[in-house]
């Protein structure tokens, strides 16, 4: 099938982190995220903004040294970083796929580590530092589920402050 | 409402007075309270609400094989929930694991739902106290069998602790004698286990902690000189971490405890940081600030007296270890590249590059570090742009100096508004030199002292993890075999 995809402009870390806000409005348990792009580049802050949309409490940091941590939200939100995984065999050791399967939205960091090992249907976000503050996220869905959480969140992003959708709103 | 105990605490005096105020006729004093709650031969809990309300209190005394109802109050709206009766029984089933085997305790005369409550938990009346109470009513003296324990706590001062750490990349097993007396500390990373056992490289993989683990902890035992048959309790790190490591550790844990009825400790790896000073200074004494920074953590922590935390700040986004990694990643320096970024920062100039100091101002103990790895990053992406040369000394030294400035900036005012005259630092960047020499004279510029685990002891081992689980075992806190793994345990 062909998947929509389209490219978000944001022009700080506040308007990405809005854009993630958005994403969290989206997103329903099932759903998985992964997010690519150099350190930096915003990754954290994307997870964030979705954390606060889906009402987790406390604080959404970096999970690079723990690999995986599971918020408690309005659904559950299981936040992966991959990076300081070698081999996709480790996945099963953080039972990626026990969690990935279950009643959770996924976000996956450095997901692209490891593409053979991913979920069919997955919405990718790949970060791009076009300045000092501001980012280009290149949005790709790779199934129906995934289509479909792509283009509900090009509809959320619209009239978002610093956030620019070239293009405009997706056809209906 | 799910209601949890725990221990006593001197600011929980407010709410125990209120509650004792509404409950007796001749109330307790707050000389009262507190001359009982910093005495070693007692064992005072609260009954806390989720909300964070205290509804009940009970304190017993220990003496030889005797134990002390001292006091036991329920606040009133909350009386028939069963709240007294749990606190009741935790505090009989503490006193049985010290040693005692008798309960004794004296209620009023005119107090009948008390003497009542007493009789439901198995106490009898065996006498009279003729006008014990200043008003001239008589006390009832009641007795009652303890539970048989399920585990006599060892003498405090000789008791040898087996702990266990597997929270995150290290296999780590320790013996300790006596709280202090580190008799072993095995760390996988640092054996030579190619030779000894066959190629095992400890890493995250919780399947490579269970190939580990057996090997560490008889490695441990056997430097030691000991065998399971000298040890008096197994302690292990039960949060925070990642969930499929800490899982290793605990299950084989409670596997050697179930297996040798031996008590389980179960420690926060956080706590067991903090502890790590112990082991350097064993006389250190709270009121105390620590700082603990590593690759996993950035917390401000006020520990009021040991047992009792108050994060008072943690980082928004990265840890500062995680950003010392990062950052070398960057400049191609490897991961995790941290400590080879510090040596070089040695030779530059930290004042080279103004990078940002985030949340310098913002009036709390929070950190934010992803910012300045942010900033990194941009100053890297200018300078190639520009076609100059990055002097990665300079740079090394300027980055280090934004994450030093920051930590021993609110560290200092922490200690400064807590009012306390110790600061321990713990954790894997605690081995930075710059942070420790920073901290160290902006502290004794304020007359403060600051301790600092021996280099060793900084990154994640079992022997901290002994230290801090044989202070929870002489309270007889124990883990009940069917604990699980926590992976956001918290340490307040």
């Amino acid at each position: 099938m062909s998947a929509p995809s389209f490219v978000l402009e944001t022009d700080s870390a506040a308007a990405t982190r809005r854009a993630g806000g958005a994403l969290g409005t989206a997103v329903h348990a099932g759903d998985v995220v992964i997010l690519t792009g150099d350190l930096g580049a915003g990754k954290t802050v994307i997870a964030q903004g979705v954390a606060s949309a889906l009402g987790v409490s406390g604080h959404v940091t970096s999970p690079t040294f723990n690999i995986l941590v599971v918020h408690r939200g309005s659904v559950g939100l299981a936040h992966f970083d991959l990076y300081r995984l070698e081999r996709a065999e480790q996945l099963e050791d953080i039972d990626f796929w026990g969690v990935v399967e279950g009643d959770v939205v996924s976000l996956i960091e450095w997901g692209d580590r490891f593409p053979e090992a991913l979920p069919a249907d997955v919405l990718t976000l790949t970060l791009e530092i076009t300045g000092d503050e501001s980012r280009r996220i290149a949005v790709s869905a790779s199934g129906e589920r995934s289509s479909a959480l792509a283009g509900a969140w090009r509809d959320a992003c619209a009239g978002l402050d610093g956030v620019a959708v070239p293009g405009g709103r997706a056809p209906r | 409402m799910t209601v949890r105990l725990r221990h006593f605490a001197a600011y929980d005096l407010q709410a125990a007075l209120d509650i004792e105020r509404a409950s007796f006729p001749e109330p307790w004093s707050p000389v009262m309270f507190l001359g009982e709650l910093r005495r070693s031969d007692r064992i005072w809990l609260v009954a806390e609400q989720a909300g964070g309300r205290v509804i009940g209190y009970g304190g017993v005394m220990i003496v030889g094989d005797e134990a002390h109802l001292m006091n036991l109050a329920v606040a009133a709206g909350e009386r028939g929930s069963g709240v007294g009766r749990a606190l009741y029984d935790e505090l009989a089933a503490r006193a049985a694991r010290a040693g005692a085997r008798r309960i004794t305790l004296e209620v009023r005369d005119d107090n009948e739902a008390g003497v009542e409550f007493y009789r439901g938990a198995g106490l009898e009346v065996e006498g009279v106290r003729p006008g014990y109470y200043r008003s001239g009513t008589d006390a009832l003296i009641m007795w009652g069998d303890l539970p048989e324990a399920e585990h006599r706590l060892p003498a405090a001062g000789t008791e040898v602790v087996l702990a266990i750490e597997t929270s995150c990349d290290e296999t780590a097993a320790a013996v300790m004698r006596g709280g202090t007396e580190v008799l072993s500390s095995v760390v996988a990373s640092q054996v030579d286990f190619h030779a000894r056992f066959g190629g095992v490289v400890p890493e995250i993989a919780s399947r490579k902690h269970i190939e580990a683990i057996v090997g560490v902890v008889g490695e441990a035992l056997d430097r030691a000189g000991l065998t399971l048959a000298h040890v008096d309790a197994i302690a292990v790190t039960h949060g925070p971490g990642l969930i499929g490591a800490l899982v290793v550790g605990l299950a084989y844990a409670k596997g050697l405890a179930l297996a040798t009825g031996l008590p389980l400790v179960g420690v926060n790896h956080l706590e067991g940081h903090i502890f790590a000073n112990m082991l350097i200074d064993p006389d250190i004494t709270p009121p105390l600030v620590a700082l603990v920074v590593s690759g996993g953590h950035t917390s401000l922590i006020h520990v009021p007296e040991w047992g009792v935390y108050h994060t008072l700040g943690e980082t928004l986004d990265d840890a500062a270890g995680e950003a010392f990694d990062k950052v070398a990643k960057v400049l191609g320096l490897g991961y995790p590249g941290g400590p080879i970024l510090s040596k070089l920062a040695a030779e530059g100039d930290p004042e080279a590059i103004a990078f940002p100091r985030a949340m310098m101002r913002s009036g709390d103990y929070r950190f934010s570090l992803s910012g300045l790895k942010t900033a990194v990053i941009n100053h890297i992406r200018h300078e190639r742009e520009a076609g100059r040369e990055i002097d990665i000394p300079d740079l090394a030294a300027s980055f280090q100096a934004a994450v030093v400035d920051v930590q021993v900036a609110k560290t200092v005012r922490a200690a400064e508004e807590h009012g306390v005259k110790t600061v321990c630092l713990a954790g894997g960047v605690a081995a930075n030199p710059s942070l420790r020499e920073t901290l160290r004279s902006a502290l004794t510029e304020k007359g403060i002292a600051l301790t600092v685990p021996e280099i060793g002891l900084c990154t994640d081992n079992a022997a901290m993890i002994a230290a801090a689980g044989t202070w929870r075992l002489r309270r007889g806190d124990l883990l009940g075999l069917d604990a699980e793994a926590v992976a956001d345990l918290r340490l307040d």
